[in-house]
């Protein structure tokens, strides 16, 4: 195989393989990304067989064929090369030379028969809007458990209808849920699926670097789920287990609510949570007599006082938060004012934008006890 | 200058039950099982101690030293009981009281001099008081430190009370072997044996440079210990400094080795149970779980997971101490015994569960139940099904049960 293409082209499509590649693989070739010459056009693959990324660029095939190559090493030194044509060249016994004006350099590569195939992606099944999807991801992926557990899965729950989509994601202490409309005639009833966080922060990075206007394919076969924007396709394998069943967890009502500025909110919890334990986070939520107090202590070193009018003249309420968990919500959430929806200091609290940004979007919290 | 007493509880076991059967006194008595059962004496009554009967000594052994034992099985709710009513009393003679084990106390009795007289005085009151609250006596030693008044106590047993005033507890070692020495073990003492060291006032009169040349940071702490200070681990820290225990586990050998997986499990199950009782007997939730494994050649593994967020919960801990176990032990190894131990505790439980509050919910107020029977009727009223294969006979040991007590 043998190849000529733009360095900047080269650098870009490794660089997306590159976050797919397992960096700790005790499978020697999942190190590698395969690279397929052929028809005018460079197509570079790469899987942890869990996610797989397959993105193309034009290139000048000089004899078509394959070969991978160290992903990591390639894509570092490809960096460091300056902006001109790279001509790479893929011998029998797997060794690539690769050069670049009178940069010259051999790499050891492997043959591309052990390398896994990666599912053909069936026909698409919707066209979600990048950027809608985008800001979904945004608004639930924080959310997302760290490790598996009985109740909590490790990626967001994907649900598509006709009319929108909707994303979930929970750790089993809180729970983001965002909704927004859309048109998906292809959808028949309800499509459900669960998507790995992984390959969520994949479809972040392919999202930053599309157009306004582009669009994500979506489909999906009995295992996988396929992604496709542009010239790039992002596989990834399902993941099996329940989501929890979130419509149940969601409050129905609230006895209170109150209006906050979101960036007063943020800054004051920011500040207090200096003094919060440093591994339950916890801070102490306590509303009375139009006043919303936020407080927090640490024996040895101090403790941080904030307080914020508010219009509330129910009775007295202490809630302890983990911190965390309120400024993860700030931070991901537009707008300027946000409702604080509460019972007492042992039920979910519920965080909302006023107005919805056009969104339904409900992040529920349960407090601490404290 | 502090004021310590160490209330040591003359043959506890055998002297609990006596209480509940007046005709074993004077008798040799042997607490721990039969003496054709597999097993070690939890306890020996000074008669049997004639014969050369000692606790942690097989039970068989023990029947060959003394044939005309009397053996009883050993009831840990008994000793329990008694050790709280002992806790009682101590604690009206001084805030400051740290249950050492089931039948030992430390208490700082400093500043105690105008309510209750001069140390001998208040020792004596104290003893009276123990004795009419248990029927049971003790021996109290009392010095300036912690580890001459347990040697103190000792030296006192049975029955008796001894006073080392401040300044002569060099001089009260001195006479005394090294092993007599809290903290030194059978280890130490061959190595100071090695060395010539034979008693107390040997290892006093040695410099400090010898005995770091020799033991490092030990030598110097030893050195220490011999001229009567409180040094080395513990002895370090003021009496009742922590008393929150650090972990609660409960263990248990098999009558029998086994290699059947099923009785295995059940027993893990029967031991995270208690466990779990304990933790919400204490008010605290653990973030760890520990299983200990130890097969027929006493190999001994221990595995541990850390969890999620913190827990009391009886099924919690079995699913764990389940699946570590599964995990972690190969079929077919014949298994001699189980421990769970549930650490990192904590006195809070923290984040709330938004996911399985429900069914949490029920489970809390199904043990809390569970626990109120429990208390009105006996341990063994009330036990979850997937524990009742792994019953077993809850050995007699000696950690203070539901007593502030020394961490492990």
């Amino acid at each position: 195989m043998e190849f000529i293409v733009n360095k900047a082209d080269l650098a870009r499509e490794l660089n997306l393989a590159q976050g797919v590649v397992e960096k700790k693989t005790t499978i020697l070739i999942l190190s590698n990304v395969l690279l397929e010459a052929a028809d005018g056009q460079l197509t570079v693959t790469a899987t942890d067989l869990e996610l797989g990324v397959r993105c193309t660029c034009p290139a000048r095939v000089v004899r078509p064929g394959s070969g991978t190559l160290p992903a990591k090493r390639f894509l570092d030194y490809v960096r460091l090369l300056p902006d001109a044509e790279v001509t790479v060249k893929v011998q029998e016994n797997h060794w690539a030379n690769i050069t670049c004006g009178r940069s010259k350099t051999r790499l050891a590569g492997m043959s591309r028969e052990s390398y896994p195939e990666l599912p053909d992606m069936p026909e698409a099944l919707a066209a979600i809007p990048a950027s809608l999807l985008g800001g979904l991801i945004a608004r639930t992926i924080f959310a997302i458990a760290m490790e598996e557990t009985r109740f909590t899965i490790n990626g967001s729950l994907l649900v598509l209808k006709p009319d929108s989509v909707t994303m979930v994601s929970t750790d089993g202490h809180r729970l983001a849920m965002v909704e927004a409309p859309a048109e998906l005639p292809g959808v028949v009833g309800l499509y459900k699926a669960l998507v790995p966080k992984k390959a969520m922060l994949e479809l972040v990075k392919m999202i930053s670097e599309s157009g306004p206007e582009a669009k994500i394919e979506f489909s999906g076969d009995d295992n996988h789920l396929f992604f496709r924007l542009g010239d790039r396709v992002l596989t990834g394998r399902k993941l099996s287990g329940n989501f929890p069943d979130y419509e149940r967890v969601l409050p129905k009502d609230h006895q209170y609510t109150l209006t906050l500025n979101r960036e007063e909110l943020r800054g004051s919890i920011d500040r207090v949570a200096q003094f919060a334990d440093e591994r339950s986070k916890s801070i102490r939520v306590g509303i009375e007599d139009n006043e919303l107090r936020l407080f927090s202590s640490l024996s040895d070193m101090g403790e941080s006082e904030e307080v914020i009018s508010v219009e509330y003249t129910g009775a007295p309420v202490d809630i302890g938060f983990n911190a965390a968990y309120l400024s993860d919500f700030l931070r991901a959430v537009g707008g300027t004012e946000i409702e604080f929806h509460f019972r007492n200091g042992e039920s979910a609290g519920e965080l909302r934008p006023q107005g919805g940004e056009g969104l339904n979007y409900r992040y529920v919290v349960m407090p601490m006890r404290i | 200058m502090k004021t310590v007493f160490h209330v040591d509880m003359d043959a506890f076991f055998v002297s609990v039950e006596e209480q509940f059967n007046p005709e074993l006194k004077g008798k040799p008595v042997v607490v721990g099982g039969r003496p054709d059962q597999r097993g070690v004496v939890s306890a020996a009554s000074y008669a049997a101690r004639k014969f050369g009967v000692h606790s942690a000594m097989p039970l068989r052994t023990a029947a060959k030293l003394c044939p005309e034992a009397i053996f009883v099985p050993g009831h840990p709710e008994r000793y329990r009981e008694y050790s709280g009513r002992v806790f009682e009393v101590l604690s009206r003679f001084s805030p400051l009281v740290e249950m050492a084990s089931i039948d030992e106390a430390y208490m700082d009795m400093t500043g105690t001099r105008r309510l209750l007289g001069p140390p001998l005085a208040a020792a004596r009151k104290l003893h009276d008081a123990v004795g009419e609250a248990t029927g049971l006596n003790c021996s109290i030693g009392i010095s300036a430190t912690r580890l001459v008044a347990k040697v103190a106590s000792d030296q006192a047993k049975p029955n008796g009370m001894l006073y080392v005033l401040p300044g002569l507890e060099a001089q009260f070692l001195a006479p005394l072997a090294i092993r007599r020495i809290p903290g030194i073990g059978k280890a130490t003492e061959a190595n100071l044996m090695n060395l010539g060291i034979r008693t107390a006032g040997d290892l006093a009169r040695l410099d400090d440079a010898f005995l770091g040349q020799h033991f490092g940071q030990w030598g110097v702490i030893l050195a220490a210990k011999a001229r009567g200070q409180d040094a080395g681990g513990w002895y370090d820290e003021e009496i009742g400094a922590d008393t929150g225990p650090k972990s609660i586990s409960h263990e248990v050998t098999f009558s029998q080795d086994t290699a059947d997986r099923a009785l295995i499990e059940s027993t893990l199950a029967r031991l995270a149970e208690m466990v779990g009782r304990r933790l919400r007997e204490h008010r605290l939730y653990t973030r760890t779980v520990q299983i200990k494994l130890r097969d027929n050649t006493f190999h001994t593994i221990t595995r541990a997971v850390t969890l999620g967020r913190p827990t009391q919960l009886d099924i919690e801990l079995i699913a764990e101490s389940r699946r570590l176990f599964r995990e972690h032990w190969p079929e077919s190894r014949l298994t001699r015994l189980v421990g769970v131990q549930a650490g990192a505790l904590t006195a809070g439980e923290g984040q709330l569960s938004l996911l399985e509050a429900p069914e949490e919910r029920r489970w809390r107020t199904a043990l809390g139940a569970v626990d109120r029977i429990r208390d009105r009727f006996g341990e063994s009223s009330l036990k979850l099904a997937g524990g009742m294969r792994g019953t077993f006979e809850e050995r007699v040991h000696e950690n203070p049960a539901g007593l502030p007590g020394k961490k492990k």
